[in-house]
């Protein structure tokens, strides 16, 4: 088990393409650490750069007391598991686990000790002797972490392991791995493009955009407290309404609709010198209500028609706009509303955002 | 010449096929007829072994020996033309893949055992050194297919190394070989020297190839004629690259930049605006992709 210590990491590519920059991260033992961003924000380089895979050119990288930035990827200690959890077609399964020990010439009773340990862990006793034509995704993906398991390793990097399954399988295969990680208790850094794996694997979120850190922190905290626009509408599905107004006395205004914003809220608006400024409001799709309870909330009620509307199952999915900006509500599926209708909704404001127009991040409210 | 050059360096040995390893005692060379010989060091001054290299190549230690079937891919890439009664018989098609890797990062013979392993056949490999060469792939009928992608990704897993592979098309039939061999290399080592990617097609490479054959000042005009002052713009720039990348489709270009596809299409209508150009239309995006390619 390590810790990780990545120190003002920096990585230039050829041409003077930066692709990560000042990146100061602390990563404990046993972590589940999960990196998350949109494709080119530099999740993929910064996992790779710890594997040793991309040449860290500035900075500092330290697993365990251990600066190992000139040590080959081979004496980390790390196992890697990829996207494509293609495995060698002409062997079993067993030979499959037991290549990489093999190539690193380790003794044939280890190497047997080190597969069967990974294949009980992982339920893969009755497959042993089939060729990966003959597994299922899953099945090959499970085989795919069998192959780092056996290294025993300090650290496990994924990078979207599980970005080629089915949606269905996906689902399945995130509880796996999370169960592995609790089982195994192995440092663990993650990477993903999808926000709901990040939310349900990590201990911690790295949210990341332009080989920039956005935010650090723990699910919940990143989901309530989001550091800017870009971390509060890349976190959470649907994502994060925005919507730009005024701040006029007590109300935010957009045009001929106003809001009112809740006493506290407003105090600090005031105080931090945006009155009567234009601002970013952010407000989450179930923060967006519908129902007897708009009655209950005048002074943040607003009227507007619904352009969609998608039945998920227990909830339904509003898409609508208010003076020509697209909002989201997510409503309880007993909401009897269809597209074409206009309805009355009200925003819980005391659950809003406010956001600088200029900077973009979140303005300290609470 | 063998027993010439014994009269000279008595040490004089030829490997022969079943052993292990080279001799690190020995420096190796491989003659004309691909049989591997080795001279003591200690027989050897600097000017010997500069004048054996004048006709002999000089075989690296750390490499595997090559296989009989190696031995004749290696004898009919060398021959300048093919000779009609030459002995060497195509059984399949077969395709030429360029790869290299950090050089002293893993062992050649780990690397070879591990490729081996991924086909139904044993590959032949002809190293250019201990980091680079050209794996021979032939096309077999019923074999289970799995990508370069994959096998970089199972490898690096195993091996721990980052590798690149050029990966050429398929061809019938051994005319021009020789040719062949030496402009994929050429290709490969430009292709890389524009392109972050690990694995690259020839059919991928076409546009890089042909940019990296104009002068440097064509390329400055091309560039700087078709993305005017747009030229250091490196966010719009960028977002047009995925959009050709992601063959010119909004959505699909919004969802992989992050983008509101309204924003996406806002903005492709002020490069049009601003330049003439509609990268929505294939010719038009054509142009601009090889522009973004002669700024690199």
């Amino acid at each position: 088990m390590a810790d990780l210590k990545l120190v003002n990491i920096k990585k230039i590519y050829d041409k003077n393409v930066v692709s990560v920059q000042d990146f100061n991260l602390e990563i404990r033992d046993k972590e589940f650490l999960v990196l998350v961003g949109p494709s080119g924000c530099g999740k993929t380089t910064t996992l790779r750069m710890i594997a040793g895979l991309e040449e860290i050119t500035e900075g500092d990288l330290f697993i365990g007391d251990k600066r190992v930035n000139d040590v080959p990827p081979k004496d980390r200690d790390i196992a890697m598991v990829f996207q494509n959890y293609a495995l060698y077609p002409h062997m079993n399964v067993y030979n499959n686990m037991a290549f990489g020990l093999k190539l690193r010439k380790f003794k044939k009773d280890e190497i047997k000790k080190r597969v069967d340990n990974a294949t009980k862990i992982l339920g893969l006793e009755d497959l042993l002797s089939r060729k990966p034509k003959a597994l299922s995704g899953g099945q090959r993906q499970r085989v795919a972490l069998g192959r780092a398991i056996v290294r025993d390793a300090e650290v496990f990097l994924m990078d979207e392991p599980l970005s080629n399954l089915d949606a269905k399988l996906r689902v399945q295969m995130r509880a796996e791995i999370q169960k592995l990680h609790s089982r195994l208790q192995t440092t663990t850094i993650y990477v993903t493009h999808d926000q709901t794996e990040a939310m349900t694997m990590a201990t911690r979120l790295v949210v990341m955009k332009d080989g920039l850190i956005q935010q650090v922190g723990a699910p919940k905290e990143v989901y309530d407290k989001p550091n800017n626009i870009f971390v509060g509408g890349f976190i959470g599905s649907p994502a994060m309404n925005f919507l730009n107004g005024k701040l006029e006395e007590d109300y935010f205004v957009m045009e001929a609709t106003r809001v009112r914003v809740p006493e506290g809220k407003m105090k600090s608006l005031r105080e931090q010198g945006y009155a009567g400024k234009t601002i970013v409001l952010g407000i989450r799709p179930e923060d967006v209500l519908e129902g007897p309870v708009v009655n209950d909330s005048p002074d943040t009620k607003i009227r507007a028609s619904i352009e969609v509307s998608e039945l998920m199952g227990a909830e339904i999915v509003l898409y609508s706009k208010v003076n020509n900006q697209d909002f989201v509500a997510r409503v309880d599926s007993s909401c009897n509303v269809v597209a074409g209708e206009t309805i009355d909704f009200a925003f819980n404001l005391e659950k809003a955002h406010f956001f600088d127009e200029e900077s973009e991040l979140r303005i300290n409210t609470n | 010449m063998i027993n010439q050059l014994r009269k000279i360096y008595p040490s004089l040995l030829v490997y022969k096929e079943g052993c292990d390893h080279l001799d690190r005692a020995y420096k190796w060379f491989v003659t004309d007829d691909n049989k591997i010989i080795g001279i003591r060091e200690e027989e050897l001054t600097c000017k010997d072994v500069a004048l054996l290299v004048t006709f002999l190549n000089p075989y690296t230690t750390d490499l595997p020996v090559l296989t009989v079937e190696e031995q004749k891919w290696r004898k009919v890439i060398q021959m300048a033309e093919l000779s009609p009664t030459s002995e060497f018989k195509l059984e399949n098609p077969y395709r030429l893949i360029y790869f290299s890797f950090k050089e002293n990062q893993i062992s050649p013979i780990l690397f070879k055992d591990a490729i081996n392993e991924l086909f139904a056949k044993q590959v032949s490999i002809l190293w250019e050194n201990g980091h680079e060469g050209i794996i021979i792939e032939e096309q077999m009928m019923y074999e289970e297919c799995i990508s370069y992608e994959q096998i970089i990704d199972v490898l690096m897993s195993d091996l721990y190394v980052k590798i690149k592979f050029f990966v050429g098309s398929f061809k019938e039939e051994l005319k021009d070989i020789n040719q062949h061999y030496q402009s994929l290399t050429k290709a490969a080592k430009t292709i890389f020297s524009y392109s972050n990617k690990t694995v690259v097609t020839y059919i991928d490479a076409v546009p890089y190839l042909l940019i990296d054959q104009t002068e440097l000042e064509a390329r400055l005009d091309i560039s700087k004629t078709v993305l005017q002052d747009y030229i250091n713009d490196e966010e719009t720039l960028k977002m047009i690259e995925a959009f050709v990348q992601c063959n010119l489709n909004i959505s699909e270009t919004s969802k992989v930049l992050y983008m509101h596809r309204n924003s996406l299409q806002y903005r492709l209508d002020r490069f049009l605006e601003k330049t003439g150009i509609d990268v929505r239309q294939f010719h038009h995006a054509m142009a601009v992709y090889l522009a973004l390619i002669a700024r690199k």
